[in-house]
Order: C-alpha cells, then sequence, then structure tokens
C-alpha cells in the first residue's frame, strides 16, 4: 500500500538537503480527475503531489525534454534531477540509461511500485460510466473509488485499467534511489494477451484492420512526441529538418533523403508507424503512452508489443531490464538461436 | 548537381551473361540515363581488349564515372578499378554491377532477367551518381608474428618465419612445445618416428635467435588491426626457474601427489612437479598448481627443499606481457571427440578401449610400456585388437557429420605396428570404407591389409561390452552380409577430430569465424584457404579442417609466406570506403559502438569517433543507427534511397 505521504516526505527533504534540483511528479489536474505533472522545486510544494489511478503519464519523457534545454543553452546538469517513475516508467529510464542519454548520477527515481494496482484506462472508464464524469479517482484495494455528481461510484480495478496494467509482468520500479509500495505484481492478464486475441484473426482480417486504422491516422505525431525514446534529433518523416553544417554539401541540402513524405496518405502512414516500431523494436517498455495520446484512437501497442514479444522469444531480450545490458539491435551471443535465418 | 559523365560497360562473359540476359538491350537501356554518356557492350569485358575499350572509353567521353554490369566484385572489382586509375580517374568513382551471379546464372527466364539486369545496373548508374573520389589510406607494419599454439603447424610457421628474418613470439599453452605431433609414435606413411623427425624442430625453435617461446602462456585480447596488432599474453608461473632447472628429477622423487599423466593420455602418472616429456622444451620442471598441496613450506614444500640448483620459486607470479605484431597465425590443433559421448562403446569407462592417441603412446618407444604393446588392465599382451574407424565421425545424426581425414590411414597404421609387436596376434578393422588419397598412402594400406595380414571388415560396430575378461565387440560384415562377433583383448577406437578446446576462445579473441563443425573459418574456401576473415590473421593446422602432418607442414608454410609477404610492403593500404559518424545526428547512444564486429567505434565527448584504420566498411553501423548519424563513404544512405528507387522503377 503506498501513502502519499511517504513520497511527499521524500521529496522534501531531498530538496530540502539540495539533493536534487527539482522533483517531477503529478499533482491534481485543472481538468477533472486527471492528476497532471508537476516540476516542484520548493520543499513546501511537496504537499501538492499526488498519487492516484490517473496518474498514467510516463514521466521520463520530461527527463529527454530537460536534456534538450540544456543542450540548447550549452549547460551540463550540475545537480540530478528527481522523478516519481512506476515500474513502467523506470524501465524506460534504464532504456535512457543504456543509451547514455544522461548520466545515471542526473537523474534521481523516487520509485513508485503500483503493486499492480495499475492505472486508469479513461475511455474503458468513459464507457463504464456512460456519460458521468469523475471529479476524482483514488485506489481502495481491488478496486478505484471515483467521486462524481451523483456520488461515489466504486468500481473493480481490472474493469477499468489500462491493458498494459493488467498484463503487466514487474510493476516494481527496480532502477530506484528511494521506492515506494512493495515488489508484488498482479498479473490479470498474461503478458501480450491483448496481442494474443489480435493475432487470432487470420492474416488478411489483421491487414484490413491496419489499413483501416491507418487510414484513420492524421499525422498529429502525437505519439512521437509523448514517447520518452523517441528522441531523435531529425525523424526518419522530418528530413525537412535537416540540420546544416560545414560538412553538409550543396548535394545533400539539394537531394535530402524523403524516405517518408510528410503528408497523410495511407501508404506513407503505414510506413511511418512501421518505422517507428521498428526503431523501437528492443527499446520500447510498453508505457503505452502513444496509444493513450492517439487523437483517432489507433491501437498502437499492438504494434510495439508484437517486436517486443518478437524479441524476448527470439533473443530472450526483456527491454529496460538492467542498464548493464546492450542494446537489442547492437548485441550478438554466440547462443542466440538464431532458428528464424537457418 | 554538376552533371555526371558515367560510362557503362556490360559483358557478355561469352554466354555465361548473354545466353539468359539481352545484353545489348542493357546497355541500350543504360544509354538513356540522364547520367550516362556511352553504354557499350562487349563479349569478354576483361579480356585485355575489353579493359583497353574501357580505358579509351574513360578518355574518349571524359567520364568521370563507371560501372561495369558483370561478374561479382569479388573477382573484376579491382580489374576495372585498375583501369579507371590508369585512365585518369579515381578508383573509387568506378562500381560493379553482379549481372551474373545475382541475376544470369539464377534465372532461366530470359526476358524477366533482362528487367532484373536492367534494374540492377541502374542502381549501380545512380549509386556510382553519388560516388566520391577517396584516397586509400595507407598504415604502416611492424615486422614481427604472433604464432598461437606450439605443434607441428606452429613450430614449421615460426621457424618459417624466423628463417625469412622476421621476429616471431610462439605462444604456447602447455608446458612445452610439440602438441600432439610429440605424442605419436611412428607416423604413416613411411613410419618414421615422430619425436625423431619433431624434435629438432623444437630445439631449433628454442635456440633460434629471432623466436620468442613463449610456453606455459595464453593469448588473452588482441586490440589493433592488420600490421598493427597488440596481442596481450598471460604467462603462466612454472614455479621453477628453466634457467636454473637441470632436469635431475630430484624434485618429482619428493613430490607426495600423484595424478594422471595427460602426455600419455592418463595410462601413465605424474607428480605435481614434472616434466612432460625427457626431450621437452624448455627443458624444465613445471609445478602443477591445481595438484600441488599449496606453495606453501609449512604443508609441504618438499621439492623446493630436495632442489640443489635451487630453481624452484614458489613466488613466481603470473605475468601480463603485451607484444606488438603486424600478422598473427593461429594453430591451436585439434582434440579428439570424447569417449564419453559414445555409449555404445562403453563411454570411456571399459579400460581396455583406447582411443588412438592412447594407442600411439602404447606403441611409442617412449610410452608407458616402453614400446611393448600390452593391455592397461592387466599388462597382457592382447592377441585380438579390434580397430574401428570413422567413431564419432561422418555421424550427421548423433555425431560429427564431416570425415575426420587421417583415421583411415592412421588405423591402418595401427594395425600395422600391432602386427609387427605382435606377429602371432590379430588385427580386426572395422571400416565404412577407405580413403587413402595422398603420396604411397594407398600401397601402405594394401600392405596393412597383404603383408600384414590385418583382417578388414566392411561395416560398423553395433555395441560392445565386458565379458570374462575380454571385450565382446557386437558388428556386422556388409560384404558378407553376416553379423560378427569378435572377443576382442583391445579395442582402439579412430575417434573424431574436432578443433581444441581453445580453439572458440582464440576465435572469439581475435573475431575469426568458425564453420558450422566449430573449425576456425578460412576466407575463401578455394581461393584463401590460409587467411581468416580478419586481414593479418592466418590459419594453419588442425584448427582449420582435419588433417594429416604433410598437410600441416604445408598449411603452415603457406601461412608463414602469406604472412612474409604481408610485411614485406612497407606501408600497407586499407580501403577508404569507411564509416563516418555526421556529429550532428549522434547522440552517443553507443550502440554502433557495441554493434561493430571490428571493435571500430567509441565515443569522445559523447560522440562516435571511427577508427578508419579499423574500419572494413561493413555498414553494421549503419543499419543500427536508428538516428542516421553513421554511414558508410560511398554507400550512404543517400545512395541506397536512390539504388532502391532505381530498382523500383522510380
Amino acid at each position: 500500500m503506498i501513502r502519499i505521504e511517504d513520497i511527499r516526505t521524500q521529496a522534501r527533504d531531498i530538496l530540502e538537503t539540495g539533493e536534487v534540483r527539482a522533483v517531477i511528479g503529478w499533482r491534481r489536474g485543472s481538468r477533472g480527475m486527471a492528476a497532471e505533472p508537476v516540476l516542484i522545486s520548493q520543499p513546501e510544494e511537496a504537499e501538492s503531489l499526488v498519487w492516484d489511478p490517473t496518474c498514467f503519464h510516463n514521466l521520463s519523457l520530461n527527463l529527454v525534454q530537460e536534456r534538450k534545454r540544456l543542450a540548447r543553452k550549452g549547460m551540463a546538469s550540475n545537480k540530478p534531477l528527481a522523478l516519481v517513475a512506476k515500474g513502467c516508467d523506470a524501465r524506460s529510464v534504464t532504456v535512457l540509461l543504456q543509451e547514455n542519454h544522461f548520466r545515471r548520477e542526473d537523474v534521481y527515481v523516487l520509485g513508485v511500485s503500483c503493486e499492480g494496482s495499475g492505472v486508469l484506462d479513461e475511455r474503458k472508464l468513459a464507457r463504464v460510466l456512460d456519460g458521468l464524469t469523475p471529479d476524482s479517482a483514488a485506489y481502495d484495494g481491488d478496486d478505484y473509488v471515483f467521486q462524481t455528481e451523483e456520488g461515489e461510484k466504486r468500481l473493480p480495478a481490472r474493469e477499468v485499467m489500462a491493458d498494459r496494467c493488467l498484463e503487466c509482468r514487474s510493476a516494481y520500479p527496480r532502477l530506484n534511489n528511494a521506492v515506494f509500495g512493495e515488489e508484488k505484481t498482479r498479473g490479470l492478464e498474461a503478458p501480450f494477451a491483448a496481442l494474443s486475441r489480435f493475432e487470432q484473426n487470420r492474416g488478411a482480417e489483421r491487414w484490413d484492420f491496419w489499413k483501416r486504422q491507418f487510414e484513420r491516422c492524421i499525422r498529429c505525431f502525437a505519439c512521437r512526441s509523448v514517447c520518452p525514446l523517441c528522441y531523435c534529433e531529425e525523424c526518419v518523416v522530418d528530413s525537412i529538418r535537416l540540420e546544416v553544417t560545414p560538412e553538409t554539401t550543396a548535394d545533400e541540402k539539394a537531394n535530402r533523403i524523403r524516405w517518408i513524405e510528410r503528408s497523410a496518405s495511407r501508404s506513407d502512414n503505414f510506413g511511418y508507424h512501421m518505422t517507428r516500431a521498428l526503431h523501437l523494436a528492443g527499446r520500447c517498455i510498453d508505457c503505452a503512452e502513444c496509444e493513450r495520446v492517439c487523437p483517432v484512437h489507433i491501437p498502437l501497442r499492438l504494434l510495439n508489443n508484437k517486436l517486443e514479444r518478437e524479441a524476448r522469444e527470439k533473443f530472450g531480450y526483456e527491454p529496460g531490464a538492467s542498464v548493464d545490458l546492450p542494446a537489442l539491435v547492437s548485441s550478438f551471443r554466440d547462443d542466440d538461436p538464431n532458428e528464424f535465418i537457418r | 548537381m554538376s552533371k555526371k559523365r558515367t560510362g557503362v560497360f556490360v559483358c557478355h562473359c561469352g554466354n555465361n551473361i548473354a545466353a539468359t540476359v539481352d545484353v545489348a538491350r542493357v546497355a541500350q537501356e543504360m544509354a538513356g540515363e540522364e547520367s550516362v554518356v556511352c553504354a557499350k557492350d562487349y563479349v569478354y569485358m576483361c579480356s585485355d581488349p575489353g579493359q583497353n575499350a574501357v580505358i579509351q572509353a574513360i578518355k574518349d567521353n571524359q567520364l568521370d564515372s563507371v560501372v561495369v554490369s558483370c561478374c561479382s566484385p569479388t573477382l573484376h572489382e579491382k580489374t576495372f578499378r585498375d583501369n579507371a586509375r590508369a585512365a585518369g580517374l579515381n578508383e573509387f568513382t568506378c562500381e560493379i554491377a553482379n549481372i551474373r551471379e545475382q541475376c544470369a546464372w539464377v534465372h532461366k527466364d530470359r526476358a524477366k532477367a533482362t528487367e532484373k539486369a536492367i534494374k540492377i545496373s541502374r542502381s549501380a548508374v545512380r549509386r556510382v551518381s553519388g560516388a566520391k573520389s577517396l584516397e586509400p589510406i595507407g598504415i604502416g607494419v611492424t615486422r614481427r608474428v604472433l604464432v598461437i599454439g606450439g605443434g607441428i603447424a606452429g613450430i614449421q610457421a615460426s621457424l618459417d618465419l624466423a628463417n625469412a628474418g622476421l621476429e616471431v613470439v610462439l605462444v604456447e599453452k602447455q608446458a612445452t612445445l610439440g602438441g600432439h605431433m610429440i605424442q605419436l609414435s611412428e607416423t604413416f606413411p613411411t613410419l618414421d618416428c615422430s619425436q625423431c623427425i619433431l624434435s629438432p624442430k623444437m630445439v631449433e625453435v628454442s635456440r633460434h635467435p629471432k623466436i620468442k617461446l613463449m610456453t606455459y602462456s595464453e593469448l588473452q585480447e588482441v586490440s589493433g588491426y592488420v600490421g598493427n596488432f597488440k596481442a596481450k599474453i598471460l604467462k603462466k608461473p612454472t614455479y621453477v626457474d628453466p634457467e636454473k632447472c637441470k632436469i635431475c628429477d630430484d624434485c618429482s622423487q619428493v613430490c607426495p601427489v600423484v595424478v594422471p599423466n595427460q602426455y600419455d593420455l592418463n595410462l601413465t602418472a605424474r607428480r605435481a612437479i614434472h616434466i612432460p616429456y625427457a626431450q621437452a622444451i624448455p627443458a624444465s620442471y613445471t609445478l602443477d598448481i591445481k595438484a600441488c598441496l599449496g606453495l606453501n613450506p609449512v604443508v609441504c614444500g618438499k621439492c623446493k627443499d630436495a632442489c640443489e640448483a635451487q630453481a624452484i620459486n614458489y613466488d613466481m607470479q603470473p605475468e601480463t606481457v603485451v607484444e606488438d605484431v603486424g600478422a598473427i597465425i593461429v594453430a591451436t590443433g585439434f582434440d579428439l571427440y570424447g569417449q564419453e559421448k559414445l555409449g555404445e562403446f562403453g563411454q570411456g569407462k571399459i579400460e581396455d578401449v583406447l582411443d588412438g592417441l592412447q594407442f600411439e603412446r602404447l606403441c611409442s618407444a617412449s610410452g608407458p610400456t616402453k614400446g611393448r604393446i600390452l593391455r592397461p588392465s592387466d599388462h597382457t599382451e592382447p592377441k585380438d585388437v579390434v580397430f574401428i574407424q570413422c567413431v564419432g565421425s561422418r555421424d550427421p545424426a548423433r555425431h560429427c557429420a564431416y570425415c575426420s581425414k587421417i583415421c583411415c590411414m592412421y588405423t591402418a597404421k595401427h594395425a600395422s605396428l600391432y602386427k609387427h609387436h605382435v606377429p602371432d596376434g590379430r588385427a580386426w578393422v572395422f571400416y565404412i570404407d577407405i580413403r587413402s588419397g595422398g603420396k604411397g598412402y594407398e600401397e601402405f594400406v594394401q600392405r596393412t591389409m597383404e603383408e600384414d595380414e590385418a583382417i578388414y571388415l566392411r561395416g560398423r560396430v553395433s555395441t560392445l561390452y565386458q565379458q570374462n575378461g575380454k571385450i565382446r565387440v557386437m558388428g556386422t560384415d556388409t560384404l558378407s552380409g553376416e553379423n560378427v562377433e569378435i572377443d576382442a583383448d583391445m579395442v582402439v577406437l579412430a575417434l573424431a577430430m574436432q578443433p581444441s578446446a581453445g580453439t572458440a576462445e582464440a576465435a572469439k579473441v581475435l573475431k575469426i569465424g568458425r564453420d558450422k563443425d566449430g573449425f576456425l573459418a578460412e576466407a575463401h574456401p578455394k581461393l584463401k584457404p590460409v587467411e581468416s576473415v580478419t586481414v593479418g590473421v592466418y590459419l594453419a593446422g588442425t584448427a582449420q579442417g582435419p588433417k594429416d602432418i604433410p598437410e600441416t607442414v604445408s598449411q603452415a608454410s603457406a601461412a608463414a609466406a602469406k604472412a612474409i609477404i604481408l610485411l614485406s610492403q612497407d606501408r600497407l593500404t586499407h580501403a577508404p570506403t569507411v564509416a563516418q559518424v555526421r556529429k550532428s545526428h549522434c547522440t552517443g547512444c553507443e550502440m554502433c559502438v557495441d554493434a561493430c564486429p571490428y571493435e571500430a567505434i567509441h565515443l569522445e565527448n559523447g560522440k562516435a569517433v571511427v577508427n578508419d584504420v579499423l574500419c572494413e566498411g561493413c555498414g553494421t553501423c549503419s543499419a543500427t543507427c536508428v538516428r542516421a548519424a553513421i554511414e558508410v563513404k560511398n554507400a550512404t544512405p543517400m545512395q541506397m534511397n536512390q539504388m532502391i528507387e532505381a530498382v523500383l522503377g522510380f
């Protein structure tokens, strides 16, 4: 059981001692029940931190943005930034560390094991509540409790929990400086359950499904913006942003590659999403933020999950398991099964 | 972009290409490409007139780039790049479009093959449009060679190198030189004594001023590149100073620890302090630390007390030495296939079932029985000896699929030696078929059958077991179609050869490949049989594949010659088609660093940096980088993009 007071006390302590520059966590949002990310730098602000089923954001994204901010200003970080991180979020911090995106001493992880209680899927809730908009959400044992204008609504967590939380294998943030909550996981559904259900469809059906999905993509790039691991300076779809340096030749400027057009046509959408999925293979830790923020509800998690499972089955690779692990695509072991190329 | 002036030359290769591909049409289509100013076809482009036509066309048309549509670039890329250079072009603006191996030879439908050849050629034309003039990278060389393994292969290679004037560092894992050859009794087909022909070479190695011999040492790490390797070698302590040791044997007389003697394949025992055999090089005792009671005068210390020469030093420490060398020869040798894997042959638990090397020791004058063939179990002379060939070899279902090549010959030798020692005994040989290719080999086998009266039975042995002090061998003679049961006094198994235990590790350290059976892989099975895939690393002996002594010696000399050729150059050149980093895009994620098989990339200030000399331009980094921040010169993503577009017909 996680007590928010413990998190607040720890946040206050590390701000007071000056151990960290600031703490990134969640506070009550200004829109309905959802918590919102907040950066606090004063000890007294620690009181505003919250922990409830709407803390779904992967806050490690802010570490990436902080690095970009520092790089722009030509500054080096002198003190770490603290981050409240769920098990999944801590894994993405791990991947960022694997990729040298920042140093371990630049981040202070306030790990929160949700103990398998998971976070809310707002869309599932909306279907259940049928028009009712709650003002707040809270954990209570196996249930989520919502305050609405019609009074308290109590729902079994598993009915409205995000799919990735239902399938979660490890809710405990192994990478941490301080940790709240116990090392337990519920595993309400088998890993990759949603993917397995989807794969029961025949190939042609799946193809039609994805054609329909990508037809709808409006290329708002919300998926890319929210992903902590989509941090490339120049995205494959953005070659117009080719950085011009003294080494850039006139040829390169005139003929920069346009692998994928920016316009939202179905085939280019395919190219974009497939490329993104492949670039996340062995890196995506299934925070499912891309799927949550998609305005047209494309189930992007299925793509990333597919590659995660391939990596797991073919190479025994678990993204974000350890900072010492080499990246999937750059590692080779003599005992790799390699069955798929024999 | 200034307009390119590309020439395309399409080769018929006699009928090799022209039979399947409409070569004239390929040339005609290429002439229609925007950057192409001349396109020709010719029956043999690699012939003298063909080459001259290329040179002339470059000059006449002021070409700035060339595409030759012909065979694989592994064959004639160099030819045509030399032509380009001769005509005043930079050779790296000449590319090959492979329309033979990758098109004509693998297709039948002429119309489709022609379409494909056009696409392949067009993609090369587009690629060459983005090609830059590059200059080869020059590197200096260290005129020293590291030889790994002190068996006959390593010994021969070292002597050849040293006699050619190169300095040699010879590293051997065991306490003495000699390898497996020193364990053999006589060698086929001439039956000269193995020790007698090998020990002079060993002495020559130990006395040679150009050879630095490091026994009881192991290669730990290799860094660097062709011409400039750095090898880290661990010298294990022998606890005996070879300078002082007088090989008087006083130490081993007092040593209380008895362990099996590996040199005699465990048929005899030795003390913890020992010398493998009388002619060992270096001539010095070695204290086996694994067996010793613990280098502690309080516990034992007997050997140190007994040593009058005061050669024993318990404080000797392991030492790591770094050697600079320009080339490396790997001669890590073989091991026999393990008897424990052979359930039907007693799993190595029956005392009188021996492997070939054990039988060699029994026959050897310096062996456990001083050259008399006696059963290990009761020291009686065996009257019926069964030799079984192909044990563990040629058995893809359960053991090794390959033929170990030397077993037919050494089994014949064993049978013959046995009959010389025990004329009234019977030698039975089970074989699948006899492979006796080699000078004097077939005659030797015939002599064994006819003069020595060995009984050859064509068939396999299904099982054997102990019964009344004998070994009951159950086999089949497929020529008579009858089952054969023999009550043998002794059984000798001709076990498969496999790469030695250290070979896998050596391959890893040297970044050279191994084949499906674990033997070191040569760069080309026919044309580069002693080269490994890493330039500057050469292969010799049974680490590369089963072979007999003459073949091993030839290969060792060949490997030495290759190293001599390499190191006879003042400067080596390295292809400039190496990876380069787009600093603006690199995030320092280190994936390329991990992915690079040549360890050519490292991080500097958070950005990847390529060592041009180490880089082989394989492009693995470029494929790994999700940020397109690293690319190989003249094979850039830009060029790839244009090639793909050409193939897709854009």
